[in-house]
C-alpha cells in the first residue's frame, strides 16, 4: 500500500496500543511515585495508602480488594512493612506479578528498647522496614521493580529501563547532595531528637544519630524516668535539632524541648507523600528532610 | 533522713521543671475534681466519667472539621458535646421514667456512634481522641491553666451551691415540694462534671482525669462520716497518690498516669480492709459495745 | 383555703381521681380514707402541685407553695447519704433561707426543738444510716415542725410505724391542730380518724361523702364506698362526664 497510509494508520493505532496502560497497585504512596517513574506511560499506577495517610493504621477494604484482583504488578515494600499483605492477597487471589522492592537489601536491625512494643501495626519482627531512607537502597528498589514490570510486560522491558536508568541518576545526585549537606555540619554536632524512629537508613547512610524519646511516641505512656533520662541526655549531648512526628506526641515533645532548652524543628516526612508543596514526590520529599535536618543541627 | 527525703523525695521535682508542672497539675486536678466526684458517688452516678470519656468524641470531631488540628477547637467542641449528651440525659431523667444511668447510657452511646461516624466520613486516619487527650508529664502552660481555672471555678461554684446540691442529691421530692428548682442544681452540677471533665482529658488524659475523679472520692467514703470529711480525705487522698504516682514513675520506669491511678487504687484496697469507716478488719474487731 | 373544682387525675387514661370537687376548710384537720387505690395519694400529690390534672383544678386562696409542708408515703430519701440526723431536720429552712440565706441561730435552736420534740435529740450528730423506720418518720415529723407551715400535707404517716411513736406523733397533729394549722392526712386507721380528724373526705376515685368525720363514716356510705371499688374495671370506655358538678 502506500506509506502514507502506513504512517497514518500506525499513527492512528498508537494511542490504542497506549491504551493498554499496565493495571500496576503500591501499597503506599512512596511505592507508587517511585513505580510512576519507572513505568512512565506505560503503566497506571494506584496506591492503596494515598499521600497523607498512614500506612500504620490500614486496614484493607473490599474497594481495595477490587483494586488488587484487577491489577497485573502489585508493588510493595516488603521488610514487613505491610503487616496486613498476607491477608490482602488472599482475599484478592492475586494472581499477577508482585514486586518486594526491598528484596536483596540486608535491613537494619530495629534497637528492642526503641520499639519496645508494637505500637505501629507492623509486623516488625525485628527489620527496620524504612529502607527508602537512604537512596542507595532505593536505587535497589528501581531494579527490583524494573525487573517486575518487564516481567509483566515484555514489550517494555527497554522502555523500563531507559527510564530506570534516568532516574537513577538523579537519585545518585540527590544522594551526593544530601552527603554534601551533612558534611557541612561537624560530626559530633549531628544529632537529631525524634518521635519516629523512621529514619535508621538515613542515620546510617550520613552518619547522623537518631534519639527517639525513649518509650514516649505515639500509644506508649511515658514514664518520668525516661523523660528525665531524655532531658538529661539532650542537654549533656548539646542535641539541638528537635521534630515531631506528629500531633500526638506534640505537646510531649515541646515540652521536652522546652526543658532541655532546644527549638523544635520544622517537618519531616517519614513514611507518606505529602499533597501539600514539598513532598509530593520522593525526591521532593527526601530533598526536604535533608533540608530541615541540615538546617537546624 | 534528710538527705534521703530529699533524694527519693524532693530532688525530682527540684530538678525536673517537667516533674514540678505534672505535680501543680494533679493538685489541680485534685481540688477541682475530688469534690465533684464526691457528688457523682452519692448520686450513683460514678460511671458517668468513663462514659463521658466516649461522648465527647463528636464534638472533638466537629471541631476537626472545621478547624483542623486545633486543641482549642476540638476540646471546646468536646466540651459542648459533653454538655449537650449530659443536658440531655438529665432531661430526660427529670421528664420520662427513665433513670439516671440508663439515660446517660443511651446518650453517650449515641453520641459515640456519632462521632464514629463523623471520623471516619472525613477520610483521615488521624486518631482523634488521641490528639484530644493529653498526658500528665505533657502538661504546658496552656494546659496548667486550664486545669487550674477549671479548677477555681468548680470550688467556687460548689462553695455557692452546695447546700441546694445535697439537698437535691439527699431528698429531691422535698426540694421540689418546696419550690427549690432541683433541676437548675442538677444542670449546673453536671455542667461541672463536664468541665472538670474536659478539661482534665485535654490536660492529663482519661485515665488520670476520671481516675483522680473517682478512686479518691470512693475512697473518702471509708474514711469519713461527714462530707465534709469526705472531701477532705479525698483531696488528700488525691493529692498524695498524685505525688507518689510521680515519684514511683520517675524512679521505677513505669508510665506516669497509670501509676498514679494505680497508687490510688491500691489505696482504696487497702482501705477496703483497715477503713475506720466501713473497712472490713474494724468490723471483725468487734470493739465491746456500748450501753446505748 | 384549698378548692378542688372538678379535678380529674388520670395515670394513663385510667382516673386515679375521678371529677372531685370540693373545698378543704381552713385550720381545720381533714382526713382522706377509703380502700385501696381510691386515688387518696394522688389527690394529695396533685393539691401539693407535684402531679398535673387531666381536667378541673386545684384552686388556692391565701395559700402558696411556701406555705406547705408535705410528708410523702414513701420517703425517696437515700439514707445511705452521709447526713447527719440534725442536717436533715435542718434542710427544713430551706423554704425561708433559700440558697443565700443564712442559717442562724435562732434556726439552729428550732432544729434542736424540733428534735427534742420527736425524742431524738440524742441522735442528733449520728448519720441518717443509723436510725429504725420508725425513728427516720419522727425526723421527718420534726423537719415537718421546722418548717412551721400554715398547711400540713400527710401521706399516709403511720404506715410503718409502731404504736408508740404512732401515738407521740398524733400528738404532734393535735398540737397543729391547737395552733390552728390546716392539716390533711391520707389514713387507713378508721379509728385514728375518728379520734383525731374532725372531717373527712371519703373518696373512691370520686367523692363519697365530704364533711364531718361522724356523719361521713357511717356504715352504708362506707360500704358505697367498697361498691364502687368493686366495680372499678381495666376495660372502661371513655368518660361522658365532663364538667358535672354533684
Amino acid at each position: 500500500m502506500n506509506v502514507r497510509k502506513i504512517i497514518v494508520s500506525s499513527l492512528l493505532l498508537s494511542p490504542l496500543a497506549a491504551w493498554a496502560n499496565l493495571p500496576v497497585v503500591a501499597s503506599f504512596s512512596i511505592m507508587a511515585d517511585i513505580t510512576r517513574e519507572v513505568g512512565g506511560e506505560r503503566v497506571s499506577v494506584v496506591s492503596l495508602v494515598g499521600a497523607d495517610q498512614d500506612a500504620h493504621v490500614f486496614q484493607p477494604k473490599p474497594a481495595d480488594v477490587k483494586k488488587l484482583a484487577e491489577a497485573k504488578v502489585f508493588v510493595v515494600n516488603g521488610l514487613g512493612f505491610e503487616g496486613w499483605i498476607n491477608r490482602l492477597n488472599k482475599s484478592a487471589n492475586f494472581k499477577g506479578v508482585t514486586v518486594t522492592a526491598g528484596n536483596g537489601i540486608k535491613p537494619l536491625e530495629v534497637a528492642e528498647d526503641e520499639h519496645g512494643h508494637d505500637e505501629h501495626g507492623h509486623d516488625h519482627g525485628r527489620a527496620d522496614p524504612h529502607a527508602w531512607h537512604n537512596p542507595q537502597h532505593v536505587l535497589r528498589y528501581v531494579d527490583n521493580i524494573v525487573a517486575g514490570l518487564s516481567r509483566a510486560d515484555a514489550a517494555g522491558a527497554a522502555y523500563y529501563r531507559e527510564r530506570a536508568a534516568a532516574y537513577k541518576a538523579r537519585l545518585q545526585e540527590l544522594d551526593s547532595w544530601a552527603g554534601k549537606q551533612f558534611a557541612a555540619v561537624p560530626a559530633a554536632r549531628r544529632k537529631v531528637l525524634t518521635s519516629h524512629d523512621a529514619f535508621a537508613y538515613l542515620g546510617q547512610r550520613y552518619a547522623i544519630r537518631f534519639m527517639a524519646p525513649q518509650g514516649v511516641s505515639t500509644d506508649a505512656e511515658a514514664s518520668a524516668k525516661s523523660v528525665a533520662q531524655l532531658i538529661r541526655q539532650v542537654k549533656k549531648e548539646q542535641v539541638k535539632a528537635v521534630f515531631i512526628e506528629n500531633m500526638s506526641d506534640r505537646r510531649l515533645i515541646d515540652q521536652l524541648a522546652k526543658e532541655a532548652g532546644v527549638k523544635v524543628g520544622g517537618k519531616l516526612y517519614s513514611d507518606a507523600l505529602s499533597s501539600q508543596p514539598g513532598a509530593r514526590s520522593y525526591l521532593e520529599m527526601f530533598r526536604s528532610n535533608v533540608t530541615a535536618l541540615s538546617q537546624s543541627m | 533522713m534528710i538527705d534521703f527525703l530529699y533524694q527519693w523525695v524532693l530532688a525530682p521535682f527540684v530538678e525536673f521543671a517537667f516533674m514540678r508542672r505534672a505535680l501543680v497539675a494533679c493538685l489541680a486536678l485534685a481540688l477541682g475534681s475530688a469534690p465533684v466526684g464526691l457528688f457523682l458517688v452519692m448520686r450513683r452516678m460514678s460511671l458517668v466519667g468513663d462514659a463521658m470519656s466516649h461522648a465527647v468524641l463528636p464534638g472533638a470531631a466537629v471541631g476537626f472539621l472545621i478547624a483542623g488540628l486545633s486543641l482549642p477547637a476540638m476540646s471546646l467542641g468536646g466540651f459542648v458535646a459533653g454538655v449537650l449528651v449530659a443536658g440531655f440525659a438529665g432531661l430526660a431523667t427529670r421528664f420520662t421514667e427513665i433513670k439516671e444511668d440508663a439515660s446517660f447510657a443511651a446518650f453517650y452511646l449515641l453520641s459515640l456512634a456519632i462521632g464514629v461516624l463523623l471520623v471516619s466520613s472525613s477520610g483521615s486516619n488521624v486518631d482523634l481522641m488521641h490528639l484530644l487527650f493529653g498526658s500528665v508529664l505533657a502538661v504546658d502552660d496552656a494546659a496548667l491553666l486550664l486545669v487550674a481555672s477549671v479548677a477555681s471555678v468548680t470550688l467556687l461554684t460548689l462553695a455557692v451551691i452546695y447546700r441546694p446540691l445535697l439537698l437535691e442529691s439527699l431528698d429531691p421530692v422535698f426540694l421540689r415540694a418546696v419550690g427549690g428548682h432541683g433541676s437548675v442544681w442538677h444542670l449546673l452540677f453536671l455542667l461541672l462534671v463536664v468541665l472538670n471533665l474536659v478539661s482534665g482529658f485535654q490536660a492529663l488524659g482519661t485515665l488520670m482525669s476520671v481516675g483522680l475523679m473517682m478512686l479518691p472520692a470512693i475512697c473518702s467514703r471509708l474514711w469519713a462520716a461527714t462530707v465534709g470529711g469526705m472531701l477532705l480525705a479525698a483531696f488528700l487522698i488525691a493529692a498524695l497518690a498524685g505525688m507518689g504516682g510521680l515519684l514511683l514513675s520517675y524512679h521505677v520506669e513505669l508510665p506516669s498516669g497509670p501509676c498514679i491511678i494505680l497508687l490510688a487504687g491500691l489505696f482504696y484496697i487497702v482501705s477496703l480492709f483497715v477503713a475506720p469507716q466501713g473497712g472490713v478488719l474494724p468490723r471483725l474487731l468487734r470493739q465491746r459495745h456500748l450501753e446505748s | 383555703m384549698i378548692r378542688l373544682e372538678n379535678l380529674t387525675v388520670s395515670y394513663r387514661r385510667h382516673p386515679a381521681v375521678h371529677h372531685v370537687s370540693g373545698s378543704f376548710a381552713d385550720g381545720q384537720a381533714t382526713a382522706i380514707f377509703g380502700p385501696n387505690g381510691a386515688g387518696k395519694s394522688t389527690l394529695l400529690k396533685a393539691i401539693m402541685g407535684a402531679l398535673k390534672p387531666d381536667a378541673g383544678r386545684v384552686l388556692m386562696r391565701g395559700v402558696v407553695r411556701r406555705d406547705m409542708a408535705y410528708l410523702p408515703q414513701q420517703s425517696e430519701i437515700d439514707r445511705s447519704l452521709p447526713v447527719s440526723v440534725i442536717d436533715l431536720v435542718s434542710s427544713g429552712h430551706w423554704q425561708r433561707s433559700g440558697l443565700f440565706g443564712k442559717v442562724g441561730r435562732n434556726d439552729d435552736d428550732a432544729s434542736w426543738n424540733a428534735l427534742v420534740t420527736v425524742g431524738l435529740e440524742d441522735f442528733a450528730t449520728r448519720p441518717i444510716a443509723a436510725l429504725s423506720s420508725g425513728q427516720f418518720q419522727r425526723v421527718l415529723f420534726a423537719r415537718i415542725l421546722v418548717q412551721d407551715a400554715p398547711l400540713i400535707l400527710l401521706d399516709e404517716p403511720f404506715n410503718a410505724v409502731d404504736a408508740a411513736t404512732t401515738a407521740d406523733l398524733l400528738a404532734l397533729v393535735e398540737r397543729w391542730k391547737t395552733e390552728g394549722r390546716t392539716v390533711i392526712a391520707v389514713l387507713h386507721d378508721e379509728q385514728q380518724v375518728r379520734e383525731h380528724f374532725p372531717q373527712t373526705l371519703l373518696m373512691a376515685r370520686e367523692v363519697i361523702a365530704w364533711g364531718d368525720t361522724a356523719e361521713v363514716l357511717t356504715a352504708d356510705k362506707l360500704r358505697r364506698a367498697s361498691d364502687t371499688a368493686a366495680h372499678w374495671s381495666a376495660n372502661a370506655p371513655v368518660c361522658r362526664v365532663d364538667g358535672v358538678t354533684p
